[in-house]
Protein backbone atom coordinates (compact mmCIF):
# COMPACT_ATOMS: atom_id res chain seq x y z
CA UNK A 1 0.00 0.00 0.00
CA UNK A 2 1.15 3.32 -0.94
CA UNK A 3 1.67 5.59 2.51
CA UNK A 4 -1.14 7.58 2.38
CA UNK A 5 -3.49 6.27 0.59
CA UNK A 6 -6.59 4.92 0.35
CA UNK A 7 -9.46 5.91 2.57
CA UNK A 8 -7.49 5.22 5.86
CA UNK A 9 -6.17 7.50 8.30
CA UNK A 10 -2.53 7.76 9.44
CA UNK A 11 -3.04 7.52 12.59
CA UNK A 12 -0.13 6.27 14.76
CA UNK A 13 2.47 7.97 13.07
CA UNK A 14 4.12 10.49 14.65
CA UNK A 15 4.50 13.96 11.67
CA UNK A 16 8.16 13.59 12.20
CA UNK A 17 8.29 9.80 10.89
CA UNK A 18 11.32 9.52 8.91
CA UNK A 19 10.00 9.12 5.31
CA UNK A 20 12.61 7.05 3.55
CA UNK A 21 10.95 4.33 6.53
CA UNK A 22 6.92 4.92 6.35
CA UNK A 23 4.85 2.81 8.58
CA UNK A 24 2.23 1.33 6.60
CA UNK A 25 -1.01 3.28 7.41
CA UNK A 26 -3.62 1.97 9.19
CA UNK A 27 -7.13 2.31 8.40
CA UNK A 28 -10.05 2.89 10.63
CA UNK A 29 -10.89 -0.59 10.74
CA UNK A 30 -7.43 -1.74 11.30
CA UNK A 31 -6.47 0.47 14.39
CA UNK A 32 -9.78 -0.43 15.64
CA UNK A 33 -9.60 -4.20 15.64
CA UNK A 34 -5.60 -3.76 16.80
CA UNK A 35 -6.70 -1.76 20.13
CA UNK A 36 -9.66 -4.63 20.95
CA UNK A 37 -7.07 -7.46 20.31
CA UNK A 38 -4.22 -5.97 22.31
CA UNK A 39 -6.52 -5.04 25.27
CA UNK A 40 -8.87 -7.66 25.09
CA UNK A 41 -6.93 -10.60 23.58
CA UNK A 42 -8.57 -13.01 25.72
CA UNK A 43 -12.00 -11.91 23.97
CA UNK A 44 -10.74 -12.18 20.14
CA UNK A 45 -10.88 -14.72 18.11
CA UNK A 46 -9.15 -15.14 14.15
CA UNK A 47 -8.86 -17.39 11.65
CA UNK A 48 -7.34 -17.41 7.97
CA UNK A 49 -8.44 -19.83 4.97
CA UNK A 50 -7.36 -19.64 1.57
CA UNK A 51 -9.98 -18.39 -1.21
CA UNK A 52 -11.82 -21.68 -1.59
CA UNK A 53 -15.58 -21.74 -1.18
CA UNK A 54 -15.36 -24.95 0.68
CA UNK A 55 -13.38 -24.06 3.12
CA UNK A 56 -16.52 -21.44 4.68
CA UNK A 57 -18.01 -24.27 6.01
CA UNK A 58 -14.91 -24.65 8.69
CA UNK A 59 -15.72 -20.85 8.92
CA UNK A 60 -18.92 -21.40 9.98
CA UNK A 61 -18.51 -24.24 12.05
CA UNK A 62 -16.17 -21.65 14.63
CA UNK A 63 -18.59 -19.23 14.14
CA UNK A 64 -21.45 -21.40 15.17
CA UNK A 65 -19.22 -22.25 18.26
CA UNK A 66 -18.54 -18.94 19.20
CA UNK A 67 -22.14 -18.18 19.30
CA UNK A 68 -22.96 -20.71 21.22
CA UNK A 69 -20.42 -19.75 23.47
CA UNK A 70 -21.60 -16.68 24.46
CA UNK A 71 -25.06 -17.67 24.37
CA UNK A 72 -26.27 -15.89 21.49
CA UNK A 73 -29.93 -15.37 20.81
CA UNK A 74 -31.16 -18.45 17.71
CA UNK A 75 -32.34 -15.19 15.42
CA UNK A 76 -28.99 -13.45 15.92
CA UNK A 77 -27.43 -15.80 15.48
CA UNK A 78 -28.59 -17.01 12.41
CA UNK A 79 -28.12 -13.48 11.16
CA UNK A 80 -24.49 -13.28 12.12
CA UNK A 81 -23.87 -16.97 10.94
CA UNK A 82 -25.05 -15.53 7.12
CA UNK A 83 -23.72 -12.06 7.54
CA UNK A 84 -20.11 -13.96 8.07
CA UNK A 85 -20.74 -16.53 5.09
CA UNK A 86 -21.75 -13.58 2.70
CA UNK A 87 -18.39 -11.42 3.71
CA UNK A 88 -16.50 -14.34 2.90
CA UNK A 89 -17.74 -15.42 -0.16
CA UNK A 90 -17.70 -11.58 -1.13
CA UNK A 91 -13.80 -11.74 -0.08
CA UNK A 92 -12.95 -15.28 -2.50
CA UNK A 93 -15.11 -14.45 -5.16
CA UNK A 94 -14.88 -10.79 -5.75
CA UNK A 95 -11.83 -10.43 -4.19
CA UNK A 96 -9.22 -13.05 -4.82
CA UNK A 97 -11.14 -14.59 -8.00
CA UNK A 98 -8.95 -17.40 -9.10
CA UNK A 99 -6.09 -16.62 -6.64
CA UNK A 100 -6.96 -19.56 -4.57
CA UNK A 101 -3.67 -19.04 -2.34
CA UNK A 102 -4.50 -15.41 -1.32
CA UNK A 103 -5.79 -15.45 2.42
CA UNK A 104 -9.15 -14.08 3.61
CA UNK A 105 -8.73 -13.10 7.50
CA UNK A 106 -11.81 -13.46 10.35
CA UNK A 107 -11.26 -11.73 13.34
CA UNK A 108 -13.73 -11.85 16.04
CA UNK A 109 -14.02 -10.00 19.06
CA UNK A 110 -16.70 -11.13 21.47
CA UNK A 111 -18.03 -8.20 23.54
CA UNK A 112 -20.41 -7.23 26.20
CA UNK A 113 -23.87 -8.60 24.30
CA UNK A 114 -22.49 -6.92 21.04
CA UNK A 115 -19.94 -9.04 18.50
CA UNK A 116 -17.71 -7.37 16.00
CA UNK A 117 -16.54 -9.09 13.13
CA UNK A 118 -13.80 -8.09 10.78
CA UNK A 119 -13.17 -9.90 7.38
CA UNK A 120 -10.27 -8.97 4.92
CA UNK A 121 -9.21 -9.84 1.74
CA UNK A 122 -6.11 -8.66 -0.57
CA UNK A 123 -8.33 -8.00 -3.56
CA UNK A 124 -8.43 -4.69 -5.68
CA UNK A 125 -11.47 -3.76 -3.85
CA UNK A 126 -14.45 -2.96 -5.49
CA UNK A 127 -17.35 0.19 -6.69
CA UNK A 128 -18.89 0.50 -3.12
CA UNK A 129 -21.47 3.26 -4.51
CA UNK A 130 -22.05 1.27 -7.32
CA UNK A 131 -23.08 -2.53 -4.87
CA UNK A 132 -24.73 -0.22 -2.61
CA UNK A 133 -27.09 1.20 -5.49
CA UNK A 134 -28.05 -2.49 -6.43
CA UNK A 135 -31.64 -2.99 -4.81
CA UNK A 136 -32.16 -7.09 -4.99
CA UNK A 137 -35.85 -6.47 -4.35
CA UNK A 138 -36.65 -4.42 -6.68
CA UNK A 139 -39.14 -6.55 -9.62
CA UNK A 140 -35.87 -6.81 -11.86
CA UNK A 141 -33.42 -7.59 -9.16
CA UNK A 142 -35.70 -10.57 -7.65
CA UNK A 143 -34.86 -12.60 -10.72
CA UNK A 144 -31.13 -10.91 -10.76
CA UNK A 145 -29.04 -14.14 -9.76
CA UNK A 146 -26.10 -11.63 -8.33
CA UNK A 147 -25.64 -8.97 -6.27
CA UNK A 148 -27.26 -9.88 -2.77
CA UNK A 149 -24.28 -10.73 -0.93
CA UNK A 150 -23.69 -6.89 1.12
CA UNK A 151 -27.45 -6.10 0.96
CA UNK A 152 -27.91 -9.70 2.84
CA UNK A 153 -25.16 -8.42 5.28
CA UNK A 154 -26.39 -4.79 5.69
CA UNK A 155 -29.97 -6.23 6.26
CA UNK A 156 -29.36 -8.85 8.99
CA UNK A 157 -26.14 -6.39 10.45
CA UNK A 158 -26.72 -3.31 12.93
CA UNK A 159 -23.58 -2.05 11.59
CA UNK A 160 -21.66 -2.63 8.06
CA UNK A 161 -18.52 -0.59 7.32
CA UNK A 162 -16.08 -1.18 4.08
CA UNK A 163 -12.48 0.10 4.31
CA UNK A 164 -11.60 0.09 0.41
CA UNK A 165 -7.67 0.24 0.66
CA UNK A 166 -7.18 1.56 -3.56
CA UNK A 167 -6.16 -2.16 -4.56
CA UNK A 168 -4.50 -3.16 -1.37
CA UNK A 169 -7.66 -5.25 -0.29
CA UNK A 170 -11.11 -4.65 0.90
CA UNK A 171 -11.98 -5.01 5.20
CA UNK A 172 -15.63 -5.38 5.72
CA UNK A 173 -16.46 -4.85 9.73
CA UNK A 174 -20.08 -6.42 11.14
CA UNK A 175 -21.48 -5.61 14.58
CA UNK A 176 -24.11 -6.80 15.75
CA UNK A 177 -26.10 -6.91 19.50
CA UNK A 178 -27.47 -9.90 20.64
CA UNK A 179 -29.61 -11.20 23.59
CA UNK A 180 -28.57 -14.17 25.95
CA UNK A 181 -30.03 -17.72 24.65
CA UNK A 182 -31.16 -18.30 27.96
CA UNK A 183 -32.90 -15.08 28.05
CA UNK A 184 -35.10 -15.32 24.83
CA UNK B 1 -22.92 -30.60 -2.10
CA UNK B 2 -25.09 -34.02 -2.60
CA UNK B 3 -27.45 -33.95 -5.42
CA UNK B 4 -29.80 -37.16 -5.39
CA UNK B 5 -33.00 -37.18 -7.58
CA UNK B 6 -36.05 -39.06 -7.22
CA UNK B 7 -39.26 -39.39 -9.05
CA UNK B 8 -42.59 -39.55 -6.97
CA UNK B 9 -45.63 -39.67 -8.83
CA UNK B 10 -45.67 -36.68 -11.66
CA UNK B 11 -42.89 -34.92 -9.82
CA UNK B 12 -38.68 -34.95 -9.77
CA UNK B 13 -37.57 -34.48 -6.30
CA UNK B 14 -34.26 -33.07 -6.12
CA UNK B 15 -32.15 -33.59 -2.95
CA UNK B 16 -29.76 -31.22 -1.91
CA UNK B 17 -27.49 -32.19 0.83
CA UNK B 18 -24.70 -30.06 2.33
CA UNK B 19 -23.74 -25.96 1.53
CA UNK B 20 -25.26 -24.58 -1.12
CA UNK B 21 -23.17 -21.79 -2.25
CA UNK B 22 -22.23 -21.75 -5.34
CA UNK B 23 -18.68 -23.45 -7.05
CA UNK B 24 -17.94 -26.35 -9.39
CA UNK B 25 -20.26 -28.62 -6.79
CA UNK B 26 -23.41 -26.36 -7.70
CA UNK B 27 -23.20 -27.30 -11.04
CA UNK B 28 -24.31 -30.54 -10.35
CA UNK B 29 -27.17 -29.22 -9.14
CA UNK B 30 -28.32 -26.91 -12.47
CA UNK B 31 -27.07 -29.78 -14.67
CA UNK B 32 -29.31 -32.49 -12.73
CA UNK B 33 -32.50 -29.51 -13.26
CA UNK B 34 -31.13 -29.11 -16.89
CA UNK B 35 -31.00 -32.56 -17.49
CA UNK B 36 -34.77 -33.29 -15.68
CA UNK B 37 -36.34 -30.87 -17.74
CA UNK B 38 -35.01 -31.74 -20.81
CA UNK B 39 -36.39 -35.68 -20.08
CA UNK B 40 -39.77 -34.13 -19.95
CA UNK B 41 -40.49 -33.40 -15.73
CA UNK B 42 -42.34 -30.16 -15.34
CA UNK B 43 -42.81 -30.52 -11.61
CA UNK B 44 -39.62 -29.76 -9.97
CA UNK B 45 -39.34 -30.17 -5.79
CA UNK B 46 -35.81 -28.79 -4.32
CA UNK B 47 -35.64 -30.34 -1.03
CA UNK B 48 -33.55 -28.57 1.24
CA UNK B 49 -34.07 -30.57 4.35
CA UNK B 50 -30.15 -31.19 4.83
CA UNK B 51 -28.55 -28.06 3.61
CA UNK B 52 -27.03 -26.26 6.78
CA UNK B 53 -26.61 -23.09 4.56
CA UNK B 54 -27.05 -21.20 1.11
CA UNK B 55 -25.03 -17.80 0.55
CA UNK B 56 -26.05 -15.44 -2.45
CA UNK B 57 -24.32 -17.52 -4.71
CA UNK B 58 -26.42 -20.15 -4.09
CA UNK B 59 -29.19 -18.22 -3.92
CA UNK B 60 -28.21 -17.09 -7.47
CA UNK B 61 -28.90 -20.60 -8.26
CA UNK B 62 -32.01 -21.37 -7.18
CA UNK B 63 -32.87 -18.48 -8.89
CA UNK B 64 -31.55 -19.52 -12.16
CA UNK B 65 -32.82 -22.84 -11.81
CA UNK B 66 -36.33 -21.29 -11.03
CA UNK B 67 -36.07 -19.45 -14.26
CA UNK B 68 -34.74 -22.41 -16.47
CA UNK B 69 -37.93 -23.87 -15.21
CA UNK B 70 -40.07 -21.71 -16.22
CA UNK B 71 -38.51 -21.39 -19.81
CA UNK B 72 -39.48 -25.32 -19.60
CA UNK B 73 -42.94 -24.13 -19.30
CA UNK B 74 -42.18 -26.00 -15.37
CA UNK B 75 -42.71 -25.04 -11.61
CA UNK B 76 -39.37 -25.17 -9.39
CA UNK B 77 -40.76 -25.23 -5.53
CA UNK B 78 -38.75 -25.35 -2.21
CA UNK B 79 -39.27 -27.76 0.42
CA UNK B 80 -37.85 -28.60 3.85
CA UNK B 81 -35.62 -25.74 4.17
CA UNK B 82 -34.17 -24.48 7.66
CA UNK B 83 -34.85 -21.11 9.64
CA UNK B 84 -31.61 -20.13 8.77
CA UNK B 85 -32.57 -20.33 5.13
CA UNK B 86 -36.32 -19.47 5.12
CA UNK B 87 -34.84 -16.01 6.87
CA UNK B 88 -32.08 -15.28 3.76
CA UNK B 89 -35.32 -16.07 1.48
CA UNK B 90 -37.36 -13.10 3.47
CA UNK B 91 -34.89 -10.73 3.71
CA UNK B 92 -34.30 -10.42 -0.03
CA UNK B 93 -37.98 -11.65 -0.35
CA UNK B 94 -37.47 -14.23 -2.76
CA UNK B 95 -39.97 -16.25 -0.41
CA UNK B 96 -42.21 -13.90 -2.86
CA UNK B 97 -40.49 -15.91 -5.80
CA UNK B 98 -40.66 -19.55 -4.55
CA UNK B 99 -43.19 -21.19 -3.00
CA UNK B 100 -42.44 -22.85 -0.17
CA UNK B 101 -43.17 -25.60 1.82
CA UNK B 102 -42.49 -27.30 5.37
CA UNK B 103 -43.11 -30.62 4.52
CA UNK B 104 -42.81 -32.99 1.37
CA UNK B 105 -45.96 -34.55 1.08
CA UNK B 106 -48.00 -30.78 1.09
CA UNK B 107 -45.42 -29.87 -1.07
CA UNK B 108 -46.04 -32.88 -3.60
CA UNK B 109 -50.02 -32.35 -3.49
CA UNK B 110 -49.23 -28.53 -4.17
CA UNK B 111 -48.48 -30.15 -8.24
CA UNK B 112 -51.89 -31.60 -8.59
CA UNK B 113 -53.56 -28.70 -8.69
Amino acid sequence: MTPGSGDGTNAGQSPSAEPETPAAPVSRSDELRAQIAASEPERTVRCSIPSRLEMLTAVDQLTQSILQHIDCDDDSAAAIATSVIEAGTNAIQHGHRTRSEAPVDFTFHLGEHVIDIWVEDRGPGFDLDEALAIDPTSPAGLLDSHGRGIFIMRAMMDQVDFEIRDGEGVVVHLRKRYRPHTAS
Amino acid sequence: MKVRQEIVGGAAIVRLSGQLMGGPEAETVRETIQTLLEQGHRNLLVDLGEVSWVNSTGLGLLISSHLLAANHAGVLRLVGMSKRIRDILTVTRLDTVFQVYDDEQTALASFQV
